[in-house]
């Protein structure tokens, strides 16, 4: 696990070394958040797996390209999100991925938090629906910023589009969601 | 933090994503990288136009291929010495239209900022081939060519060749020095389409669209033209 930026800076490097060991940290550290973005972009989980692999094996030969010092990850997502969007567009699919939630119980937390209480049962679903009912654009930026919790920087890497964008889109999202929410 | 957002990052716990699979398993045998990438070196511009007839057989002594540029349609053969061909003959473009029939005809068409002298439409591969063609057919300055869909292009590149990897929208390669083109038809045999200019090319894939420029340009200048098409 990846756990500071001066190892992950120390294991990119080494990487471009051509350390294959260092890249399979890397890939360890990030390929969970790499196939939930891949995921949301391709809707399917056998596309989002290839595309993930695709965008390690990608970014790795591209490692000569990256510039020292800045954050790997936000670069990475660039990678593998345009592998997932490139397969969703060969596949002819036009519709995101409609999010779903768990339908068991999420946790064994015995006292709910406030949060679990303003998202218990009723309110839940309406979030959903309203998250579900967003354009497209402003649903994969919610799904960006909030459930997958990428910073505005990795989301616009994702997303293909400038930071700028990804704050007046969320603003916007917002203010659908709280029309839809109230 | 406003309700909304909070009561967001908590739904996002709730999503029901697939478990992520170990991929670092899985892409283990595909870390392998190519020695030239590593180094790329730089050799003299050599113009070299060449065409080759009928079906080209390849040396089976293919050195590399290379085919993770982020160009999905385009594959890159290094080979020890360019095949057998033949000199440049005329230019087969197909059916030469007006820029405004053959956006009719392939809705998908870039069109960048400069207007071209001539535009051709051909059917020779799957999806349909369109060249746009800067200076006159007989002395050529620049020509793009874009295809779409399932179009598959084959550069067969020679060990000086340089094969630079350029930032342009999905993935896109530099190609300095000498090469040989070749479009795959509508039965899946790559072809060389009569004659084709390879000198310096950029080659770029933006959404389902394959594209490429080439002529007497430098990198800079072609990427410039690039980046306005659109």
């Amino acid at each position: 696990m990846v756990s500071r930026p001066h190892d992950e800076s120390a294991l990119v490097e080494r990487a471009r070394r051509g350390d294959e060991q260092a890249y399979e940290e890397l890939v360890r550290a990030h390929q969970g958040i790499a196939f939930r973005t891949a995921y949301l972009l391709a809707g399917n989980a056998s596309d989002a797996e290839e595309a993930a692999q695709d965008g390690f094996v990608k970014a790795y030969r591209a490692l000569g390209r990256f510039r020292t010092g800045s954050p790997f990850r936000p670069w990475l997502l660039q990678i593998v999100a345009n592998e997932a969007r490139n397969r969703r567009r060969s596949s002819g699919r036009r519709a995101a991925l409609a999010l779903r939630a768990a339908t068991e119980e999420t946790s064994g937390d015995a006292a709910p938090s406030p949060e679990g209480v303003l998202l218990a049962g009723e309110n839940r679903e309406r979030l959903f629906a309203a998250v579900n009912g967003l354009r497209e654009e402003e649903r994969l930026v919610i799904a960006c910023r909030f459930f997958l919790e990428l910073s505005e920087q990795e989301t616009a890497a994702a997303l293909d589009v400038r930071v700028g964008t990804v704050k007046s889109r969320t603003s916007r999202a917002l203010d659908h969601l709280r029309e839809a929410y109230a | 933090m406003p309700e909304l957002e909070t009561a967001l990052r908590r739904l996002g716990a709730e999503i029901e994503f697939p478990p992520a699979p170990d991929l670092s398993s899985a892409i283990r045998p595909r870390l392998e990288r190519p020695r030239a990438w590593r180094r790329p070196f730089l050799v003299a511009l050599a113009i070299l136009v060449v065409a080759i007839g009928a079906v080209l057989a390849v040396p089976p002594a293919r050195t590399a291929i290379l085919d993770w540029l982020g160009l999905r349609n385009v594959r890159v053969v290094r080979v020890d010495e360019l095949p057998p061909a033949r000199p440049l003959g005329r230019l087969d473009l197909g059916g030469e239209l007006t820029l405004a029939e053959a956006k009719s005809r392939a809705p998908w068409l870039l069109v960048p900022d400069r207007r071209p002298d001539h535009v051709y439409v051909s059917n020779v591969v799957p999806g349909g081939r369109v060249t746009l063609l800067w200076g006159t057919p007989s002395n050529v300055r620049l020509l793009l060519t874009e295809t779409t869909g399932r179009a598959y292009i084959e550069k067969v590149v020679q060990g000086d060749t340089e094969v630079e990897p350029v930032d342009i929208g999905e993935g896109g390669a530099w190609f300095h020095g000498s090469h040989i083109v070749m479009f795959q038809d509508r039965h899946g045999v790559f072809r060389e389409g009569k004659a084709r200019l390879a000198e310096s090319t950029l080659a770029w894939q933006l959404g389902d669209v394959t594209l490429r420029l080439e002529g007497k340009i430098s990198k800079d200048e072609a990427l410039r033209i690039a980046r306005t098409a659109g």
